[in-house]
């Protein structure tokens, strides 16, 4: 359902993804991690069609994500990093705005409406200032406004930043849960969160992919079989950097 | 223990993904347009501030009129339209200037230009919102309309055509505003951008200034073309004349759109 291939995307002199190719296929969850400027959110960024790529091409449930963003975005729940939410509207009415944005009306406006609030646990905060609302109920709303109008691809930029542990655990559950059907792209810095949910995962740093496969497969092509992720990853990125 | 303590077990089944011609948010443009123009218009009416500016904007306006009306004790609505570009001079800025540059400071423009809406109808929506809280806004000045049909018989041709060219000129000035608010992430610097903007389209009209423009290169005369070319004040004077012709009404529509069209492209630059 996502195909990068050789994705180039450079700021000025810094390149921020470099030839960066990946599949992410229905029915899997897919973790991208890797260090801070890493490129993760540049590559979520272009294939949310918010950048446009430098070079290469991605497509995103078959449609090129730089010839018809549109189509697109209809097909994308996206989390941006830091989540982006106008904090001076209420709960409802937020996602009520985004819902209609992705073509949401009458019926199916409340039953997307009253799925995410549901799932996300947002009735207490419904009525509030988002600005007024916790660092884990923003978070919640964000998500939200990504999943209310039900798509088949998911991007989601560090999606449990600001939960609690509890909250975390909750999370990879409704994950694992939204896997049917979809594909799901998410970055994070917390390893176990993709050790958790992940079927695959994407290794990242300065815009290169380093390694892309299940556990055991990144294990058995590292030749360290009792590794855990966090040291393949350690691993994988000290020596990209001893290389430079 | 139950596990989800504030998650709910909501089952997900496959996605219901709505075909690219069952799709109805950007297949009727206005409708993109009105959903961007309704959270606007929302957000100023959220804010205390917004309501501020436009009490000190009818405050002033109207109360300069009504002292050159006790002065000059004509029934003549005139002096109000006279000097309403140059209210409009910080008044229009101050709508306008939060429109990107909140968006790009709070980078919720990330979260807008990934919605299934052409930077197109999220500009028109902005421009709309802005338009009609103005509307409103200069509405609040019609009971100085009631006021004179109270005290007399004053000719409701001008009026009317002054309060066109009255929104018309509000609707250029938004125009800048939106523009400068695009360029920057710094709302200060977009309502400074915004108002020289609105200063240099408001004075190239002023007799004086062009007659020392001229006088600084007389072989160019450059007041004489700034006020040719791009000053608001021969077309925005001519509403205020009772006319409402096609060649100032184009010139406001022109100019509306290309600052428009401009502040999209300012959009569309942030993907490259």
């Amino acid at each position: 359902m996502i195909a990068v291939d050789a994705i180039t995307r450079r700021f000025g002199s810094v390149v921020a993804a470099d030839r960066v190719t990946f599949r992410v296929n229905r029915n899997e969850i897919v973790g991208f991690v890797g260090p801070n400027g890493a490129g993760k959110s540049t590559i979520l960024k272009i294939l949310a069609t918010f950048i446009l790529p430098t070079s290469g091409r991605a497509t995103v449930d078959g449609i090129e994500v730089t010839a018809a963003p549109l189509a697109v975005r209809r097909r994308i729940g996206y989390l941006p990093g830091d989540t982006p939410l106008y904090r001076q509207m209420r709960g409802e009415p937020f996602l009520r705005f985004v819902g209609a944005a992705h073509g949401l009306r009458g019926e199916d406006l409340e039953a997307g409406l009253a799925r995410v609030v549901q799932a996300f646990g947002l009735q207490p905060a419904l009525h509030q200032r988002i600005d007024r609302c916790s660092t884990g109920f923003r978070q919640r709303f964000g998500l939200a406004a990504a999943l209310i109008h039900d798509p088949p691809v998911l991007l989601l930029d560090e999606p449990t930043h600001g939960f609690d542990p509890l909250q975390v655990v909750e999370f990879r559950q409704l994950l694992r849960q939204l896997r049917h059907g979809r594909a799901i792209l998410f970055s994070t810095h917390i390893i176990p969160d993709v050790e958790a949910v992940s079927d695959r995962v994407l290794v990242i740093n300065r815009g290169r992919i380093l390694g892309d496969g299940s556990l055991d497969e990144l294990r058995q092509t590292l030749e360290r079989p009792r590794a855990s992720l966090e040291e393949l990853f350690a691993h994988l990125v000290r020596a990209t950097e001893r290389d430079e | 223990m139950p596990l989800w303590r504030s998650f709910s077990p909501t089952l997900y089944g496959p996605p219901n993904v709505m075909s690219d011609s069952q799709h109805r948010p950007a297949g009727i443009y206005a409708s993109g347009v009105r959903l961007i123009a309704t959270r606007e218009l929302a957000a100023y009416f959220d804010s205390p501030v917004a309501c501020i500016y436009a009490a000190v904007f009818l405050v002033l306006s109207c109360g300069t009129y009504m002292n050159t009306f006790f002065l000059a004790g004509v029934i003549d609505l005139s002096p109000y339209f006279d000097a309403l570009p140059f209210f409009l001079i910080p008044f229009a800025p101050a709508i306008t200037m939060g429109m990107w540059a909140q968006e790009h400071a709070q980078n919720t423009v990330e979260l807008v230009l990934t919605l299934p809406l052409t930077p197109g109808q999220v500009v028109l929506g902005k421009f709309t919102a802005a338009l009609v809280f103005y509307g409103l806004v200069l509405a609040g000045s019609l009971p100085l309309v009631i006021m004179l049909a109270w005290l007399g018989q004053p000719d409701p041709g001008p009026i009317v055509t002054g309060y066109i060219g009255a929104l018309l000129t509000g609707a250029l000035f938004l125009a800048f505003g939106l523009f400068a608010s695009g360029l920057t992430r710094d709302q200060i610097v977009a309502f400074v951008l915004a108002g020289l903007l609105g200063f240099i389209f408001v004075v190239s009209g002023h007799d004086q200034v062009v007659a020392v423009m001229d006088g600084l290169a007389p072989a160019r005369q450059i007041g004489t073309w700034l006020y040719d070319s791009i000053s608001i004040m021969p077309h925005y004077q001519a509403f205020g004349r009772g006319v409402v012709g096609l060649t100032h009404t184009l010139y406001f529509f022109l100019m509306t759109g290309f600052f428009l069209w401009m502040n999209q492209l300012t959009v569309q630059r942030i993907r490259y």
